[in-house]
């Protein structure tokens, strides 16, 4: 045991814009009413309080009573100080890989990052969204890879899922360190929680990045798709190609055109510049390869340490990748850069 | 008719115990009319061997105490209490009355595989069997049947327990029952020849074979010490008690042979080993420890009479002798079957023709006449 | 392979071995000793740190919950009282007797006696509630005699006195304790949260803020080890350590 040298410390304390407000209120006011909130979930993270999830907005009931200001959430949150992101960002590899051991959405390489990093004995557990019987999201702490049996792990949702909260805790438990996967805005909120605390910097050990334009509400969605004749007893997949909401059910598909789902897009989505995940060790997404392929970006030494383990050992197929078709959805994104008011 | 009677009182009269200092009331008594003729009945030697010493009546009281004062030995040699509960304050001495009447009153349960009419015969049977051997041990020189042949007849009806130990084993008809007879069947092999030598060995030493003869000859336990000692362990082989309780070993095969029974029926085969006990240390006595001989003590004797101090000695003699045998649970610890035929077939047998080849060369040499 | 043997031993050294042992069985007749306590009639005198049945004073419990998470038997269930706080009820058909639950509390609230001796009609009359916990619970002493167990070199006397033990342990002899005292493995991680300020009972941890720099300081002195603030942080940068 250590001895007793460490009773003694200090703590940043963050600037607040609403000098006499908690920070949850300073919060309240600069980002989730702005409607800037991308829902990442960091906040609630971070909070020793109860900032929780309520009708689809980031909120902490009682926050007057029960917000302990210490401004931990306002330290982490990737929206209070806004630095938008946006391009492919730097990248030491640009490929497309197709797994030959699992099964996901496209090439499932991001399956095949998480698992090979932890048959590298890099981390020992890797977080993955899973899904309900009607494709709400839950998290699994996957730490085998006999686990990813489990269908419902692979395959993009298009909904939010509480991978922050449920990082924490696998920061907690684990020995060796942690492998999540996110959308940009997740992956910006890890990098903001790795920047204040080190205990993340020290266990989130891989980052993987989703390709993502925009992201939908459970409520929203599962509403919209019902209404468009979806049945969630039979959904096997949902994908967005070329413009176009595809359902697969086991009795065939339902189709229409992304644009159509606008209204419902989040509100955090709208001022949301990073289509590639710039900040993440390796970004993954269909576009720019050819069909059931996955496009991978390499942009740290971890990841490429992980993808030559893979090229390595053979568990999966490389081929080519174009960056060029990435920019119509990169300069897509750009634009949204209008909407930051502040 | 009334010579016959009076050939037949002239027999029981002639043969009568004498007890000096009961002489005097016995001789009151005997005026009496019918109880008179009883009394000089029982006091007729051979029907005093059987009713009273060494016969049922000894037997009977033996073994109401002896399992009590087995108990409370090994108790007290093990630092324990022994049994205490039933009237403390003689330490549980009536523990075993308690046992019988429990005993008694139980159920006897015959359970549906056992062959029932010798699975109950055979309970009773072996208890007779364990007691015919009586009719020809002396106390001093009270013998039921006086013949020169008497070892013989005792060492064959001896030799008879094991066939109704083995057919209550197989009358149970249940798998740990036929383990504990399979196991007593082999212990009986073992322990039987080296027995019977060592018995040959010591009526070769004598000369005889009628055991108020051997009475006064020299101890056996001096002259032939190895025959004794072989004696001793085949009597503690044939006991099953404790270094060879192999065939009733409590913790593997409950109790062996007779782990079907219960009731009545196990009282009599749980009194059964003390009876048998009892007849062989009897026998060691006999062979070994001089039988009823003993000094004379002055005061007591010229009171009871000889008669009287035979059976005396030969009661506190026995008495000895079991409690050593009993002792030995305290001392040894189970041996396996395998090391019991060992001990058996090997340092045994070794042991017996050792024995009667120094008994051969005793008489051969003219050492004892 | 090494296959276990019979020690060699000659005739002779068996026969003195064999003769050793009858000797000490005619000792033992003639002389005896004993190691019976006749229970209930006498009673053995207990150590005063047996681990008996177990007494709870709610004055001194502080809410820690130690003794529920402690228990290896998942026997102790923390119950609301009517003042709002959290006490433990103990289900004795669990426990197993180890006392971790005393040797953890902190506020010296559960303390043991000698009674081991409660008889119970059922399995739910196991359960003990917490008021049931705070007076000794009736038994049926009949014990005349106390017996101690003496062991010189050789051997095991009992001593028997006529008097009657009391099984409720005034004053337990002082445990050899292990001080304990919380402090921060990983200052950098410390959101600040103060948390730990809040739940310390004994006002150990105390923070200021000065020029947007907020200085947290565990005192090492009063600190009494209780691990409230371990179990609290949100973090789990606070860790126990011996003084």
């Amino acid at each position: 045991m250590k001895m007793v040298t460490e009773s003694e410390w200090e703590v940043n304390v963050p600037d607040k814009q609403l000098k006499d407000k908690v920070y949850f209120e300073n919060l309240k006011s600069v980002v989730i009413d702005t409607e800037m909130c991308s829902r990442c979930l960091t906040c609630a993270a971070i909070c020793p309080g109860g900032i929780t999830v309520v009708n689809n907005k980031v909120d902490f009931p009682d926050y007057e009573t029960k917000c302990l200001d210490c401004g931990a959430c306002v330290r982490v949150c990737p929206r209070f100080v806004y630095e938008p992101k946006s391009g492919l960002g730097d990248y030491i590899e640009f490929t497309a890989g197709r797994s030959k051991r699992f099964a996901g959405q496209d090439g499932a390489m991001v399956t095949e990052f998480i698992v090979s990093a932890m048959e590298m004995g890099l981390i020992d557990r890797g977080l993955f969204a899973g899904r309900d019987e009607n494709w709400a999201t839950e998290m699994f702490h996957v730490r085998d890879s006999e686990q990813l049996t489990i269908t419902t792990l692979g395959g993009t949702k298009y909904t939010f899922a509480d991978v922050l909260p449920e990082l924490k805790k696998a920061v907690m438990f684990t020995k060796s360190g942690v492998g999540v996967i996110g959308t940009p805005c997740i992956v910006s909120g890890i990098r903001k929680l790795q920047q204040e605390f080190p205990i993340f910097r020290e266990k989130v050990k891989l980052v993987v990045g989703l390709f993502c334009t925009e992201n939908f509400h459970y409520d929203d969605i599962s509403n919209f798709l019902k209404a468009k004749g979806v049945d969630f007893s039979k959904l096997v997949k949902t994908d967005i190609t070329k413009g176009k909401f595809i359902s697969t059910m086991t009795d065939g598909k339902v189709k229409f055109k992304v644009t159509e789902a606008e209204d419902i897009v989040a509100s955090g989505c709208n001022v949301c510049t990073d289509f590639t995940a710039v900040e993440s060790d390796a970004s993954c997404g269909s576009v720019g390869s050819a069909k059931g392929f996955s496009t991978v970006v390499v942009r740290t030494e971890v990841a490429k340490k992980v993808i030559e383990f893979i090229r390595a050992k053979g568990h999966a197929d490389f081929g080519d990748a174009d960056p060029a078709q990435l920019d119509f959805l990169i300069g897509h994104k750009k634009k949204r850069a209008e909407n930051i008011k502040r | 008719m009334e010579e016959v009677i009076n050939e037949l009182m002239g027999t029981i009269m002639s043969n009568q115990l004498n007890i000096p200092a009961l002489q005097p009331v016995l001789d009151s008594v005997s005026q009496l009319p019918v109880v008179g003729l009883l009394i000089s009945f029982i006091l007729w030697k051979p029907v005093f061997a059987l009713l009273i010493c060494p016969g049922l009546s000894t037997v009977g009281i033996l073994l109401l105490f002896f399992p009590w004062v087995e108990r409370k030995l090994c108790g007290r040699i093990q630092w324990r209490v022994g049994p205490r509960e039933i009237v403390p304050w003689l330490g549980g001495l009536i523990q075993l009355l308690a046992d019988t009447l429990r005993f008694l009153f139980q159920e006897v349960i015959v359970h549906k595989d056992a062959h029932r009419p010798y699975f109950l015969q055979f309970a009773f049977l072996s208890f007779i069997a364990a007691l015919l051997p009586l009719l020809f041990l002396n106390a001093g020189n009270v013998i039921a049947i006086e013949t020169p042949y008497a070892i013989q007849a005792m060492l064959a009806l001896v030799c008879l327990f094991p066939f109704f130990i083995l057919g209550l084993g197989w009358a149970s008809n249940s798998r740990f029952a036929y383990i504990g007879t399979v196991r007593e069947a082999f212990m009986y092999f073992a322990y039987e020849i080296s027995f019977i030598i060592a018995v040959i060995a010591m009526v070769v030493l004598y000369g005889t074979s009628n055991p108020l003869e051997m009475a006064d000859k020299p101890w056996g336990l001096i002259l032939n010490p190895i025959a004794a000692f072989t004696f001793f362990v085949g009597a503690a082989m044939a006991t099953s008690r404790m270094p060879f309780e192999i065939a009733e070993a409590d913790q593997e095969v409950a109790a062996g042979p007779h782990v079907e029974y219960s009731g009545i029926a196990f009282g009599l085969i749980y009194v059964m080993c003390y009876e048998k006990a009892y007849i062989l240390c009897g026998l060691m006595t006999v062979l070994f420890l001089g039988g009823g001989s003993g000094p004379d003590i002055p005061g007591i004797t010229p009171l009871l009479g000889n008669d009287l101090m035979g059976i005396v000695w030969f009661l506190i003699k026995t008495i000895i002798v079991l409690t050593t045998l009993f002792v030995l649970r305290t001392i040894y610890p189970r041996y396996r079957l395998d090391q019991g035929l060992n001990i058996g077939w090997g340092a045994m047998i070794t042991l017996s023709l050792i024995a009667l080849a120094l008994s051969i060369v005793l008489v051969q040499g003219g050492i004892v006449l | 392979m090494k296959k276990v043997t019979v020690p060699e031993q000659s005739t002779v050294e068996k026969a003195v071995r064999h003769a050793a042992a009858i000797g000490v069985a005619v000792k033992e007749s003639v002389y005896p000793l004993t190691a019976t306590v006749q229970y209930p009639r006498q009673r053995k005198k207990m150590p005063d740190n047996f681990r008996g049945y177990i007494l709870f004073d709610p004055e001194k419990c502080i809410n820690c919950w130690e003794c529920a998470f402690i228990c290896p038997a998942n026997a102790i269930r923390m119950k609301e009282a009517p003042n709002k706080k959290y006490y433990p009820t103990i289900d004795y058909g669990r426990c197993i007797f180890c006392h971790f639950c005393i040797d953890s509390c902190s506020g010296g609230a559960l303390r043991a006696t000698k009674i081991h001796d409660v008889a119970y009609k059922d399995m739910d009359e196991m359960l003990t509630l917490t008021e049931e916990m705070i007076e000794p619970p009736e038994i049926i002493r009949e014990d005349k005699k106390l017996v101690e167990y003496q062991i010189d070199e050789k051997d095991l006397r009992l001593k028997k006195t006529r008097e009657e033990d009391n099984l409720i342990v005034e004053k337990a002899p002082p445990p050899v304790e292990i001080q304990m005292v919380s402090q921060c493995i990983d200052r950098a991680s410390c959101i600040g949260c103060h948390v730990c300020e809040h739940v310390c009972e004994s006002g150990a941890i105390s923070s200021s803020i000065a020029n947007g720099v907020m200085r947290m300081k565990i005192d090492t002195d009063t600190c009494t080890g209780c691990g409230l603030c371990v179990k609290e942080c949100s973090m789990q940068i606070l860790t126990l350590v011996r003084k």
